[in-house]
């Protein structure tokens, strides 16, 4: 028995003397006019001798990771907050924090941030090609305007008259078509698409759709 | 005896749980520095392409503009709507589309290859190893 309790503890050491976190995973749901968001890890020293915080990494320059200080006490806490800014990134995030601390430099505890990152209106794809020598068939575009938002399409335009569009409302205010027809593709082309939103009201968003022949 | 079966008896339990995350957790680590992730794509192989490759730095300006594979162009998802057209410039659609960052360990090349698959473009690579890989080419 004597020698159970002794591996019992030699493999528990590591547990011990780490940091406890309260929330090490943490998940966020972004609202469309979000442009970052920022989570709070919160942590307690439980063991019997002083942390310290030898390291917090991020896994991308979009996350920045602040420490008020990087020693603790026993039974002290703290927290880390990480602050991840959009930059035009959509759709679920994963992002990754790394604290590496004195109690277990070679176990470093990995936070994780989940983010489901919603745009006020949503285009797929921002791109339709053709190649040269193709038939012209028109492509579709799909529009979504996010449940929550107040967003409306105002207009769907192409800067090339060779390049025709047409727009088709599928749920009213909420989901479009965009059906783009080349008039001829025997030869390289392109055109952008214009779609413009009635939201923000004081600087309406212009979305862009490319049309490329190659 | 009793102590060595009863530790043989922890160890199983510990091996079974292992065993299964290292089946089937979904970010479960390379068993090997060699190992590729889905849509990864090694050095050599991008090289034995030849020139039929169109590479994509996804770092800042400020790292692409101090260094970058020669004929690589920016696209990262900072700026995305200022770069995504200048892409669409020198894209062709037969070419092999290789995404690089700085290291295995950063995400933005594998972001920025999504994006580019979700807006129909292919094929699309990531470099294994990123930038450091190309740096210590041989």
């Amino acid at each position: 028995m004597k020698t159970l309790l002794f591996l019992l503890c030699a493999f528990a050491g590591s547990a011990f003397g780490q940091l406890a976190w309260d929330n090490p995973e943490q998940t966020f749901n972004s609202k469309p006019q979000d442009e970052s968001v920022v989570a709070k890890y919160r942590f307690t020293n439980k063991g019997k001798e002083t942390i310290k915080i030898q390291n917090v990494a991020t896994s991308c320059g979009c996350t920045t990771a602040a420490l008020t200080k990087t020693e603790y006490a026993p039974g002290e806490s703290g927290e880390i907050e990480a602050k991840f800014t959009f930059a035009g990134r959509t759709g679920r995030q994963e992002k990754a924090i790394t604290v590496t601390t004195s109690a277990a430099p070679q176990q470093p505890t990995i936070l994780r941030l989940y983010v489901n990152i919603e745009e006020p209106v949503k285009i797929q794809p921002q791109v339709v090609y053709w190649r040269v020598g193709d038939q012209p068939d028109p492509k579709t575009i799909h529009i979504e305007v996010a449940d929550d938002s107040p967003a409306k399409i105002a207009s769907v335009q192409s800067d090339n008259p060779a390049v025709k569009v047409q727009l088709t409302e599928v749920k009213p205010g909420k989901e479009y078509e965009v059906q783009v027809t080349p008039a001829s593709v025997t030869q390289p082309g392109a055109a952008t698409v214009l779609i413009r939103t009635d939201y923000p009201r004081d600087n309406p968003q212009t979305k862009y759709v490319y049309v490329r022949i190659r | 005896m009793r102590a060595l079966r009863q530790a043989l008896l922890i160890l199983l339990a510990a091996l079974i749980p292992a065993g299964l995350t290292a089946a089937f957790h979904p970010r479960r680590p390379a068993w090997s520095e060699d190992t590729l992730l889905p849509g990864e794509v090694k050095l050599q192989t991008v090289l034995a392409w030849g020139s039929d490759v169109l590479w994509i730095d996804a770092r800042s300006l400020k790292e692409y503009e101090a260094e970058h594979v020669p004929g690589a162009i920016l696209l990262n998802l900072e700026d995305w709507e200022q770069l995504f057209p200048r892409f669409l410039d020198r894209w062709r659609p037969e070419e092999k589309i290789v995404v690089y960052c700085s290291s295995t360990s950063c995400e933005l090349s594998h972001e920025v290859a999504e994006r580019l698959k979700t807006n129909g473009i292919s094929p699309v690579y990531v470099l294994k190893g990123g930038w450091e890989a190309w740096k210590n080419r041989k």
